[in-house]
């Protein structure tokens, strides 16, 4: 009895001291790992719609689960992030919306899609580049190419190219629903 | 102990992936390009390095029906710490190594030179093996890289390199890298995990080839000497 209470306890003291260190480093890289979030939040917003200030609204319509938030750009539309299923996890992407409900531009924020596939959305690369640009100026009617619609999906990553061409949908949806 | 001797098993004859072939899983999935080859092999030395030490200074009060818990916790608690400074100063790693930066906790190197060396070492060598073995795992790893990306897709030192502007080295994974040939004309099966196995099973077979060589080599040494000594 006596060596599994001495054994508890060292267990015990070891969790204690590591879980003591975890709380002091998470102390010191929890603000520079905020900022880094805010910041390239902003950086995506700026990359989908040309505006000078963006204001969150209230949204919450249970027709639009995937819905996270939506900002306003006084007089030049809105900003949507959603975040859905992927290929290999969730995806959240952020959706420009203009006043005429056109895509304005779209960012992916975070991903875990197939690296060399379905991580193409998201690359800054040539491929990543023209695989976004083709949803500036769609509508809500916007699908694949193999859906009818006129949006190349990437080689290889057919799941990830519809789960976002439908969350750009979904978005400019969302947008309409609030007029 | 020799510290020549250490060095060689590490990046050698005891090299972890290719000769004690553990720590396989990450080494398939990330090495598509030098970044995150030398990113994951300088975040597996560190981790490794540290545990190496703290484990073996504690190694005498550790009793040994839980050390593997004591060890699981110790290791975990280096793995997170490192993440989360990845998170803060490295972004760019952070994100190209997603998952397998908190899978280092189940990496059997680490644990495995726990279970094998640190908890009957003096701190002194169990410091320099987490090193030597680390620098083995890098040295793969970065071996892993070139072949994957160059085969891949045509480059080298993508994330590390950038040559848009003159030659340098960006720290923040935004370098393009050096393109050898058009990435189209790539095989981007190579950037897949069968391209890792192919790779990692090559490079096994390379390796073994030349330790059977070497160890040939050295038998026959040792018999001409008898012959010369009849």
């Amino acid at each position: 009895m006596n060596k599994i209470v001495k054994l508890a306890l060292v267990l015990f003291a070891v969790s204690a001291i590591v879980a003591g260190v975890l709380g002091v480093v998470n102390e010191l890289t929890y603000p520079v790992i905020d900022a880094q979030k805010q910041a390239k939040t902003a950086a995506a917003f700026a990359s989908v719609l040309q505006a000078d200030r963006f204001d969150l609204i209230d949204f919450s319509n249970p027709d639009f689960p995937t819905v996270q938030t939506v900002h306003k750009a006084e007089g030049v539309g809105y900003v949507v992030t959603s975040t859905f299923s992927g290929a290999q996890g969730n995806i959240t992407l952020a959706v420009g919306v203009d006043n005429d409900f056109k895509c304005t531009g779209i960012s992916v924020i975070e991903h875990s899609e197939t690296s060399g596939l379905g991580a193409n959305a998201a690359s800054t690369g040539e491929v990543g580049v023209n695989f976004r640009k083709q949803f500036v100026g769609q509508d809500e009617s916007i699908a694949l190419s193999n859906a009818g619609g006129s949006i190349d999906a990437l080689t290889g990553a057919t799941i990830t190219s519809r789960a976002i061409t439908e969350a750009v949908a979904t978005s400019i949806l969302a947008v309409e629903s609030l007029s | 102990m020799n510290r020549k001797k250490q060095f060689t098993e590490g990046l050698i004859t005891n090299n972890p992936v290719l000769v004690q072939q553990i720590g396989m899983c990450a080494t398939m999935a990330i090495t598509t390009t030098l970044f995150n080859g030398i990113g994951m092999g300088l975040s597996v030395l560190i981790i490794l390095t540290c545990c190496n030490v703290v484990i073996s200074a504690i190694r005498k009060i550790i009793p040994g029906e839980i050390r593997l818990a004591i060890f699981v916790v110790v290791i975990a608690g280096f793995v997170t710490i490192v993440d989360m400074l990845l998170k803060a100063f490295v972004p760019a790693l952070s994100e190209a190594l997603g998952v397998f930066i908190p899978l280092i906790v189940v990496n059997c190197i680490i644990i495995g030179r726990a279970e094998a060396f640190c908890q009957k070492m003096p701190v002194k060598d169990s410091f320099f093996d987490g090193i030597f073995q680390g620098l083995g795992y890098t040295c793969v790893l970065i071996a892993m890289c070139v072949v994957r990306e160059l085969l891949g897709s045509g480059r080298f030192g993508g994330g590390l390199i950038d040559v848009a502007n003159g030659f340098r080295f960006t720290l923040d994974g935004t370098g393009a890298g050096i393109q050898i040939f058009p990435e189209s004309y790539g095989a981007s099966i190579m950037t897949l995990p069968f391209g890792g196995f192919l790779t990692l099973g090559l490079l096994i077979a390379a390796m073994q080839y030349a330790l059977k060589k070497a160890e040939d080599k050295k038998a026959k040494k040792a018999e001409e000497k008898k012959e010369a000594e009849k």
